[in-house]
C-alpha cells in the first residue's frame, strides 16, 4: 500500500517533524489544531488544516472521534500520532483500523500487551529478559505488598501500572513506610490514570537510564538501532539525552539490543518503539518499560545511525519489509539533545508560557534544531511547555558538548523564561563531562545550590548598559513616528491601564 | 540626552550623543567612550567598542516594566530610572507605604482565593493561587496590610501582568 496523504494528530515540533518527512516523500499532509494553535507552525506548513476545538486537550488533540472524521473526509490514508496525546491509546488504534485508516504505530494488541507496566513485566518474563525483582501483577492489599517487599528486600519502589512521569511512584526504605505510601500512590494513580493498580519492584541504586530503539516491520523482521542514555532527569522527566551511552560497549549493546528485539517480537510489535532499561553500577541491565511510539529524543539516534526514523515508520506502515539488516546498522559519532522548555529554573522550574518577543536560533556545523516556535508566537499554557529540541552532533562526546555549548551561546529566547541556562550549567559540570551520571544526578546538582555566578567582565557590563541606552533612545524616537511597541509606548499603555483600573 | 539606568543591580548615568551614522559618544559615570551601534533588525544590535564586538539583544517582555538585554550568553535585567519619566514616577508609588497591587506573573487560571476582602494579611502570605500548565503558584502579599480589593475570582482566566488584588 502506498500512502498518499497523512493526517498528523499532534501539534508543535513533532507535528512539524512529521510534515517535513511527508513533504520529502511527496506525501500530502493534513494538520489539526485547537483554538490556541491556529497560528502554530504545524498549521502553516501543512497542505490542509482543520480545527478540532477549544484549547483543552480533551476538546482537541484527544478527540479521536473528530480526528478520524477529518481523516475520512480528507481522504487521508494514514494517521501519524506523534508522541503524547493519542499515540499510545490502543482504543484509538483500533478505531483507525476499523475505519480503514492506517495507524502509524504498533497494532492495538501490542500496545495492550506492553502498555500496562505489570503486563509488560509478564511479557518480559515470556521473552526471557532481565527485569527488576518484584511483582508482575497488581497488588491487592497492603499485606500482599509487605510480603513481596520482604521477599525482594528493601529498598523497594512502588509504581503505578498505568504510570508515567513519576506519578504514583514511591521509593520505600523500610516496612513502616509501606502502608501510607501504598494508599497515597494508589489514589494518585487513580486520579492521574483512572487506574489505581500498583506493583512493587526492587529499587536499583543510582541507576543509569539506557533505552534501546527498535524497529519492526510487518513481516517478522526486527532491528535494534543502538541505545540512548537519558540519565539526566528532573523528577523522572528527561532533560538531556545522548547517543551512544558513554558506558555501553559493543557487547552490552548487543545483549541489550537482542533482549529488546525479543520483547518486541514476543508482543507482536511493529513500527518504531523504545525499550527502556535501568543499568546498575555493575553493568547489569533491568527491563523498565516499553514506549510504543516515536520518542521525543529520537533525533539523537537518527544522527548517530544516519537513518530517518519517520521515513522508516512510513515504510513500515506501507507494508514494506525493512531494507536493512542488523549488521547494516552502525553507530558513528556522538549526539546530545537538550529539551528546551518554557520554564524558569530560578523559580522552581515553574512553567513560563507567553509571547516569545525575541528569538535568535543557533545554526552552523553539527547543529540540528527541531523547533515548534517562532518570534511572535504565544506559547499556550494548555500543553507541555517544550519549545524546541536542540541537538549537537560531532565525532566525539567531548566535541558534541563543546558544540552544544557554542550553540547555546548563540541562542536567545526573549519574553518568556527558558531553561537554556540550566543546560550550560550541566554541560560545564565536571561529573556530566566525565559521564558520571545516573538518574539522581540532576536533582543532586540542583540541590547543591544555585549556579555559581561567574564574575561578569566590566567591559561586558559596559556594553550592556550602553546597548540598553542606545536601544532606549532609539525606541523613544521611533515611537514618535508610526512604528510602535517600544518601551515608551508600553509605558504609556501601562499608565493608561492603571488609570482605567483606579 | 541623559539616561539613568539601573542595570545588574547598579545605577548608572549615561550621557549619550548621537554623532554620525551609528556612532555614539557616551559619558558613562564620568568616563568617555565611543561606541558604534548597528541595529541589524529591531532589537538586535551589533555594538563595536574599542575594537571589540558585542551582540546586544533586547528582550521585550510584553506586559512587564522590567526589560532585559542579552549580551552574548548573559542576560542583564534593567530599569530606566529617570526621575522625570512617567514610568519611574509610577513605580515610585508602588514602593512606598501606599496600596500595592498584586499582579499575575504569568497567564493562567485562578483556582483558589485564600483571603477575602477586608482580611488582614502579612508579608509573604498567599492571597490567590494561579494554575498554569497544571502547576499551581501562590501569589503572595508584598506587605503587611489589609486586602482592600479582590479583582479576580476562582475560575477566572488571567493574563500576565493583570491586576489580581489590592493590598492596603
Amino acid at each position: 500500500m502506498e500512502i498518499k496523504k497523512i493526517l498528523i494528530a499532534n501539534r508543535g515540533e513533532i507535528a512539524l517533524r512529521v510534515e517535513r518527512a511527508c513533504r520529502e516523500r511527496g506525501i500530502a499532509t493534513v494538520a489539526v489544531y485547537s483554538d490556541v494553535d491556529r497560528a502554530g507552525l504545524h498549521v502553516l506548513e501543512a497542505d490542509e488544516a482543520y480545527r478540532l476545538g477549544a484549547a483543552a486537550a480533551t476538546e482537541s488533540y484527544l478527540r479521536g472521534d473528530k480526528i478520524l472524521e477529518i481523516a475520512k473526509q480528507t481522504g487521508a490514508d494514514a494517521i501519524h500520532p506523534g508522541y503524547g496525546f493519542l499515540s499510545e491509546n490502543a482504543d484509538f488504534a483500533d478505531a483507525c483500523e476499523r475505519a480503514g485508516v492506517k495507524f502509524i504505530g504498533p497494532p492495538a494488541s501490542a500496545m495492550r500487551a506492553l502498555g500496562s507496566k505489570t503486563r509488560a513485566r509478564q511479557a518480559a518474563d515470556a521473552a526471557g529478559m532481565p527485569r527488576t525483582p518484584g511483582s508482575t501483577t497488581g497488588l491487592a492489599s497492603v499485606e500482599e505488598a509487605l510480603e513481596v517487599a520482604e521477599k525482594i528486600g528493601y529498598p523497594v519502589m512502588l509504581k503505578a501500572a498505568a504510570g508515567g512521569g513519576g506519578k504514583g511512584m514511591r521509593a520505600i526504605a523500610k516496612p513502616e513506610e509501606l502502608p501510607g505510601a501504598f494508599e497515597s500512590a494508589k489514589s494518585e494513580a487513580e486520579r492521574a490514570f483512572g487506574s489505581g493498580e500498583v506493583y512493587l519492584e526492587k529499587l536499583i541504586e543510582q541507576p543509569r537510564h539506557v533505552e534501546i530503539q527498535v524497529l519492526a516491520d510487518e513481516h517478522g523482521n526486527c532491528l535494534y538501532l543502538g541505545e540512548r542514555e537519558c540519565s539526566v532527569q528532573r523528577r523522572h522527566q528527561k532533560v538531556i539525552e545522548e547517543a551512544p551511552s558513554a558506558v555501553v560497549g559493543a557487547e552490552l549493546r548487543r545483549r541489550m539490543g537482542e533482549a529488546a528485539v525479543r520483547l518486541a517480537q514476543t508482543a507482536g510489535y511493529t513500527n518504531a518503539g523504545t525499550v527502556e532499561f535501568l543499568l546498575d553500577k555493575d553493568g547489569n541491565f533491568y527491563f523498565l518499560e516499553m514506549n510504543t511510539r516515536l520518542q521525543v529524543e529520537h533525533p539523537v539516534t537518527e544522527l548517530v545511525t544516519g537513518l530517518d526514523l519517520v521515513h522508516l515508520q512510513i515504510d513500515v506502515a506501507e507494508g514494506k519489509p525493512l531494507a536493512l539488516r542488523q549488521e547494516d546498522v552502525t553507530l558513528r559519532g556522538h549526539a546530545i539533545e537538550c529539551r528546551v522548555y518554557a520554564e524558569d529554573p530560578e523559580n522552581q522550574f515553574f512553567p513560563s508560557p507567553g509571547k516569545i518577543t525575541r528569538l535568535l536560533q543557533p545554526g552552523g556545523p553539527g547543529i540540528r534544531e527541531d523547533c515548534g516556535v517562532y518570534e511572535g508566537w504565544t506559547v499556550p499554557m494548555d500543553y507541555d511547555p517544550m519549545l524546541s529540541k536542540l541537538i549537537a552532533y560531532a565525532p566525539t562526546r567531548e566535541m558534541a558538548i563543546a558544540r552544544l555549548l557554542r550553540a547555546l551561546d548563540e541562542y536567545v529566547i526573549g519574553g518568556i523564561r527558558s531553561n537554556l541556562g540550566l543546560f550550560r550549567r550541566i554541560l560545564q559540570d565536571e561529573d556530566f563531562r566525565r559521564a558520571a551520571i545516573d538518574t539522581g544526578y540532576l536533582d543532586r546538582l540542583l540541590s547543591s545550590g544555585p549556579a555559581r555566578e561567574c564574575e561578569r567582565e566590566p567591559e561586558v557590563k559596559l556594553a550592556a548598559a550602553l546597548g540598553a541606552a542606545v536601544l532606549e533612545t532609539r525606541r523613544t524616537v521611533s515611537t514618535n513616528g508610526a512604528s510602535g511597541g517600544g518601551p515608551a509606548e508600553r509605558a504609556w499603555k501601562l499608565a493608561a491601564r492603571r488609570e482605567a483600573t483606579r | 540626552m541623559k539616561v539613568y539606568l539601573e542595570i545588574a543591580g547598579e545605577r548608572r548615568e549615561i550621557q549619550l550623543e548621537r554623532a554620525a551614522d551609528g556612532l555614539y559618544r557616551a559619558v558613562l559615570d564620568g568616563r568617555a567612550v565611543e561606541v558604534h551601534a548597528e541595529e541589524l533588525r529591531p532589537g538586535v544590535l551589533s555594538l563595536l567598542m574599542d575594537g571589540r564586538a558585542y551582540r546586544v539583544v533586547a528582550e521585550e517582555t510584553v506586559e512587564s516594566e522590567d526589560w532585559a538585554v542579552h549580551v552574548g550568553r548573559e542576560r542583564f535585567a534593567y530599569r530606566m530610572d529617570d526621575p522625570r519619566s512617567l514610568r519611574s514616577r509610577l513605580r515610585a508609588n508602588e514602593h512606598g507605604d501606599g496600596p500595592r497591587t498584586l499582579k499575575a506573573s504569568m497567564p493562567g487560571r485562578v483556582v483558589r482565593v485564600l483571603a477575602a476582602e477586608g482580611d488582614a494579611v502579612t508579608v509573604g502570605q498567599g492571597v490567590l493561587v494561579i494554575e498554569a500548565m497544571k502547576m499551581q503558584n501562590e501569589v503572595k502579599s508584598p506587605k503587611d496590610g489589609v486586602v482592600a480589593r479582590l479583582l479576580a475570582a476562582p475560575g477566572d482566566a488571567v493574563g500576565a501582568g493583570q491586576d489580581l488584588a489590592v493590598i492596603e
